[in-house]
């Protein structure tokens, strides 16, 4: 795999983030390890009000009493959480100097995947990029500019959560924590207590905002960090899209990815939240890749509210993922798509949880999942419908595919039906990529290759429809490049 | 020109083809006929180079190039296309996305430029219009959901789109009511030129009457055991295979 | 990770609570707290829901004694778990073996009094070409307590067929954890429930193919009236190397009673190649238009409604392949609508 190299490249650097970071530090960092002095570092540095630092502090102490749960289909190694930084690690690599000095495997994805050459350097991690790409994305400042003022036109409040902190504190306190409680699990609790930075969104009543937010904007501003927060307020009547990673193999250096999203739906508003994720899968034995454990979770607690997930999940060598609903408005609405390919080592166990609290609410789930090479795929998945929620409707889809002997696939899907109205129905299959198809497409023309990624885009297709157009472009060379070398 | 010489084939360790050899030279349309089990559809199939069909000893060639050593997909931009037998169902992947991939898959392996969207739509549109072919059922997931008739004329279309050198027809009849048989085989007659060969693999000498071959020949037991031309199809169908089979008289 | 140790009605350190992945939906420990007393044996009376159908007949009273058969041949045999007994707890065993080539028809039916806490313990071999059919019908008062765990192996080329009905207990649970241990075995394995009051069930199944070539079929259909909870557990597992498996699940539930509960997790755990696994779970209502129809024909609610569960479970019976078997069956389902 073309990642193999770049993996390689990563592990070098931790090696030797490992024994050189003393010399040559460029910004003020904490120490490694975590207790409460570090997360008032943290608060401090962000410079939030005293009830924040009150807030992580609690949730530190939750974190200390937890347990790293153990359920999930996956294995890793055992992260030593007070061998990590939560502020700002000190670099002890420069980037490289130009494109010239960059992995040319990496460039030829890039490549691949269209992204002009500025964006590429951003990617990268070239030197001073940041400052080019904004101009390079948005074609100009004047771009940003623009972007920024037609969202404050109709008033949408879209910023960091750190900046939202200090300028918006009532609107965040008001909602950080309700949809993902600080305690809600050992991730979530430690995302709480170190958060560096995040997403704020806040979209006032009967707004319909006019563009598609991306994390992409914000990201290329400032480094996110392991750690991040997103919250996403959607008011009375109104509709946003949200749009977080991108297709191409971002640099990271950090192992451990313990993000946190909630969002809160009030009536009749409608969010919609897209993620594409594609960071380091691990080389070819599995290491050196991301540990992924994410914590998302919609609050509909509005009337005739909607949230929709649809996840691309290409990356990240463990991931823990299970992007929930609780659907508490009546005649709310939840739905969940899903595409999960993994290949070399992965693992991933992801799925959703639909929780049906709201008379007539609905959800809708359909999880596409592709295993090759020693990977391994779980989806696992709860709806349940409890005893008040009556005129409940479920459908839930799930196929898996499988490309060679050695990898796994499984289902697991929890189904509870506390009330005798409701109607469920699920459907998993599992297959494995048909010869007979494959052949027929090479008897046509095709490669190997492109006829594998021809076959996997048309089993994954009804959820590719559901992304954003473009972003839907982008994953579908995506599907095609993370399955590279998975047969033949 | 497709050339089979001592043609020894096997399919899961079992040896089906023993020994056949053919010519077609360019232009002609050739008819292979036989009974169940005598290797037909696995000559198509090794030409084509399906994986699990082994070819233990001989060659074949067209126009010169040795197909043994090629993959399906070179095999396919040298010109081979395959009308299956039963075409297969590729869920998602819409019709017009396959022609598409597959004619620039084609092109690229032989250093052409890819085909524009708009002359693509207008192509297909002509080939679909001219094989009574609802143009909607392009948009279709392929084959997924069609009638046997409807896979066929697909084929056709896709044959016509990729305009391939050496057609090879399998059992392309079967399944066919006689409307559909008549579309298809105008289909397959307008393909017909100077500088194509075609290969028709059927049981019954009824798809014949439509596409006239120059040649029919006989396939008994992995083996070519008599050629004549477009009268002994008639004979066969009077007769039947008994006097060719290995155990009569 | 959730390793206990097995269930054993004589250790109450051994009784799974619901934090146990295996008996999320049935827990044991909360209302049994304790180890019962042993019950004293019972009188067998009567002659058992499978009398029609002949064969010899092994009974257990309140599990004093065990069951040790080994079938040749063709050839039926009853096995009668009868359990009467109040506040006491008892294990019965039984073990079934074939011989290459047989085919037995296995009758088993659970019939209770009282309050009792039963716990059953049955190994079914089926030997290379052998065939089993079994079915059990249990029939066990609303304040019973039952586990039943079946151990079913599978050689090569074996025929198995499972039928379960059951009406549930105050909680229930009958576990068939199978394995396919060589190439080519055939399993068929459907269940049945329909439960009203407060009764629970425990629909519970492994079925792990460690071997190539094999096929499992599943349905299971239930029907929770008024309080009562339906579960459904069945997880199938494709080991490495069990290529050409074939296996597919379907649970089916109604719930006819605003407090009623159905629970279910299908789970496919597949680590092999060429395999075609499915599963399918649907819970839902009686068909409202279905009912208003039959009443505005004449037919009470009453009857409307047992016309049409009647028609959702007799699927699992109709696959049933003896037509006597499924007479009786079908009589046993009628009376208890």
């Amino acid at each position: 795999m073309v990642a193999v190299k770049e993996t390689v490249d990563t592990v070098a650097e931790l090696e030797r983030y490992k024994y050189g970071f003393t010399s040559d530090v460029e910004q003020e960092f904490a120490p490694k390890g975590l207790n409460t002095d570090i997360v008032r570092f943290i608060s401090e540095k962000k410079g939030e009000p005293e009830w924040m630092l009150e807030w992580r502090l609690a949730a530190y102490e939750r974190w200390l009493a937890m347990e790293e749960p153990t359920w999930a289909a996956v294995k890793y190694d055992p992260v030593d959480y007070q061998d990590l930084y939560y502020y700002a690690a000190p670099k002890t690599k420069e980037g490289p100097k130009s494109l010239d000095e960059v992995d040319p495997e990496l460039l030829e994805i890039y490549a691949k995947l269209g992204i002009p050459l500025k964006e590429q350097e951003v990617l990268a991690g070239v030197q001073g990029a940041p400052k080019v790409a904004v101009d390079a994305v948005f074609d100009s400042v004047s771009v940003v500019t623009t972007f920024k003022e037609e969202l404050a036109k109709v008033g949408v409040i879209f910023m960091p959560i750190s900046e939202a902190l200090r300028e918006y504190p009532d609107l965040v306190r008001k909602y950080l924590g309700t949809v993902v409680p600080v305690s809600d699990n050992y991730f979530a609790a430690l995302n709480s207590a170190v958060f560096s930075d995040g997403s704020f969104v806040y979209i006032p009543p009967g707004v319909r905002c006019p563009m598609e937010l991306s994390t992409y904007f914000r990201i290329n501003a400032s480094q996110t960090g392991q750690f991040e927060r997103t919250l996403i307020i959607a008011d009375k009547g109104s509709y946003v899209s949200y749009l977080e990673g991108c297709t191409a193999p971002m640099r990271d250096e950090n192992q451990l990815h313990a993000a946190v999203v909630e969002i809160v739906a009030l009536d009749d508003a409608e969010v919609k939240y897209s993620t594409v994720q594609n960071w380091y899968p691990g080389d070819a034995e599995g290491k050196g890749g991301i540990y992924n454990f994410v914590t998302k979770r919609a609050d509909c607690r509005g009337d005739r509210s909607k949230v929709s997930w649809t996840q691309v999940e290409t990356g990240s060598a463990v991931t823990w993922k299970y992007p929930s609903c609780i659907l508490k408005g009546e005649e709310s609405s939840g739905e969940f798509y899903s595409i999960a390919i993994t290949n070399g080592h992965q693992q991933a166990d992801t799925g959703t949880k639909m929780i049906h609290l709201g008379k007539n609410s609905k959800s809708r789930i359909i999880a596409k999942a592709v295993s090759a090479g020693k990977s391994d795929s779980t989806y696992r998945g709860l709806v349940s419908v409890h005893p008040k929620a009556t005129g409940v409707r479920n459908f839930t889809q799930c196929d898996s595919l499988l490309i060679g002997k050695e990898c796994g696939s499984h289902t697991i899907p929890y189904i509870e039906a506390k009330n005798g109205s409701a109607q469920m129905e699920h459907e998993a299959t599992t297959t494995r990529l048909s010869e007979d198809q494959l052949f027929y497409a090479q008897q046509r023309g095709l490669s190997e290759e492109e006829a594998v990624a021809l076959l996997v885009n048309g089993f994954v297709r009804d959820v590719l429809q559901e992304l954003p157009m473009e972003f839907a472009v982008e994953a579908q060379k995506l599907v095609a490049i993370s399955l590279e070398g998975s047969v033949g | 020109m497709l050339k089979i010489d001592n043609l020894h084939a096997s399919v899961e360790d079992n040896a089906i083809l023993k020994g056949l050899s053919l010519q077609v030279p360019a232009g002609e349309v050739h008819a292979i006929m036989g009974p169940n089990g005598a290797g037909k559809s696995t000559l198509g199939n090794t030409i084509a180079g399906r994986p699990d069909y082994e070819v233990l000893q001989g060659s074949v060639t067209w126009n010169g190039l040795d197909l043994v050593e090629l993959d399906p997909a070179a095999r396919a931009a040298a010109g081979v296309f395959l009308s299956f037998q039963y075409p297969v169902e590729i869920p998602g992947v819409p019709g017009l996305t396959f022609v598409r991939t597959a004619m620039n898959a084609q092109r690229r392996q032989r250093g052409e430029d890819e085909i524009s969207a708009p002359a693509f739509l207008k192509q297909v549109k002509e080939a679909a219009k001219n094989l009574k072919m609802d143009f909607d059922m392009l948009k279709r997931p392929l084959n997924v959901g069609f009638s046997g008739g409807e896979k066929k004329r697909m084929e056709i279309l896709q044959m016509a789109m990729l305009e391939p050198s050496l057609l090879i027809l399998d059992e392309t009849d079967s399944g066919l009511d006689i409307d559909a048989l008549r579309i298809v085989s105008e289909g397959v007659n307008a393909l017909r030129r100077a500088d194509r060969s075609m290969l028709v693999i059927t049981h019954y000498q009824r798809l014949l009457d439509y596409i006239k071959p120059d040649k029919v020949h006989v396939l008994v037991a992995g083996r070519i055991v008599a050629s004549g031309g477009p009268e002994l199809a008639h004979e066969l169908e009077a007769e039947g295979y008994d006097k060719y089979l290995p155990n009569a008289a | 990770m959730n390793a206990i140790a097995r269930f054993d009605l004589n250790n109450a350190a051994t009784y799974p609570s619901r934090r146990v992945e295996a008996w999320k939906y049935s827990d044991l420990a909360r209302i049994l707290r304790e180890t019962p007393k042993l019950s004293a044996t019972t009188d067998i009376k009567g002659s058992g829901p499978f009398a029609a159908l002949g064969g010899e007949v092994l009974s257990l009273a309140n599990g004093h004694g065990s069951i040790d058969y080994s079938a040749a041949d063709q050839v039926t045999v009853q096995v009668r778990l009868v359990s009467d007994a109040e506040s006491t707890g008892h294990t019965a065993r039984v073990s079934i073996k074939t011989q290459a080539g047989a085919k037995l028809l296995l009758l088993e039916s659970h019939e209770g009094r009282g309050d009792y806490v039963a716990h059953n313990r049955i190994d079914i071999d089926v030997a290379a070409g052998a065939e089993v059919t079994r079915i059990v019908l249990i029939d066990e008062p609303e304040l019973a307590v039952s586990v039943t765990e079946a151990e079913v192996n599978l050689a090569a080329g074996a025929k198995y067929r499972q039928t379960v009905l059951t009406t549930g207990a105050r909680l229930q649970r009958f576990e068939t954890r199978l394995a396919h241990h060589a190439h080519g075995a055939d399993a068929r394995m459907d269940g049945l429930y329909l439960l009203k009051g407060a009764r629970h069930t425990d629909l519970t199944s492994v079925v792990d193919h460690l071997e190539a070539h094999g096929t499992t079929g599943q349905l299971t259909k239930g029907v929770a009236r008024e309080t009562s909870r339906g579960v459904f557990q069945g997880k199938i597992v494709v080991q490495r190397g069990a290529d050409g498996t074939d296996a597919r699940m379907a649970h089916n539930a109604l719930i006819d009673g605003e407090r009623a509960e159905i629970d279910a997790k299908p789970e496919l755990i597949i680590y092999a190649d060429e395999v075609q696994c499915a599963h399918g779970n649907t819970v839902g209502t009686l068909d409202e238009a279905a009912l208003f129809y039959m009443q505005a024909r004449g037919i009470t609610a009453e009857e409307a409604r047992a016309l049409l569960t009647e028609a959702f479970l007799n699927e699992v019976v109709d696959r049933i392949e003896q037509d006597d078997v499924r007479e009786v069956v079908t009589q046993w389902l009628t009376a208890r609508l």
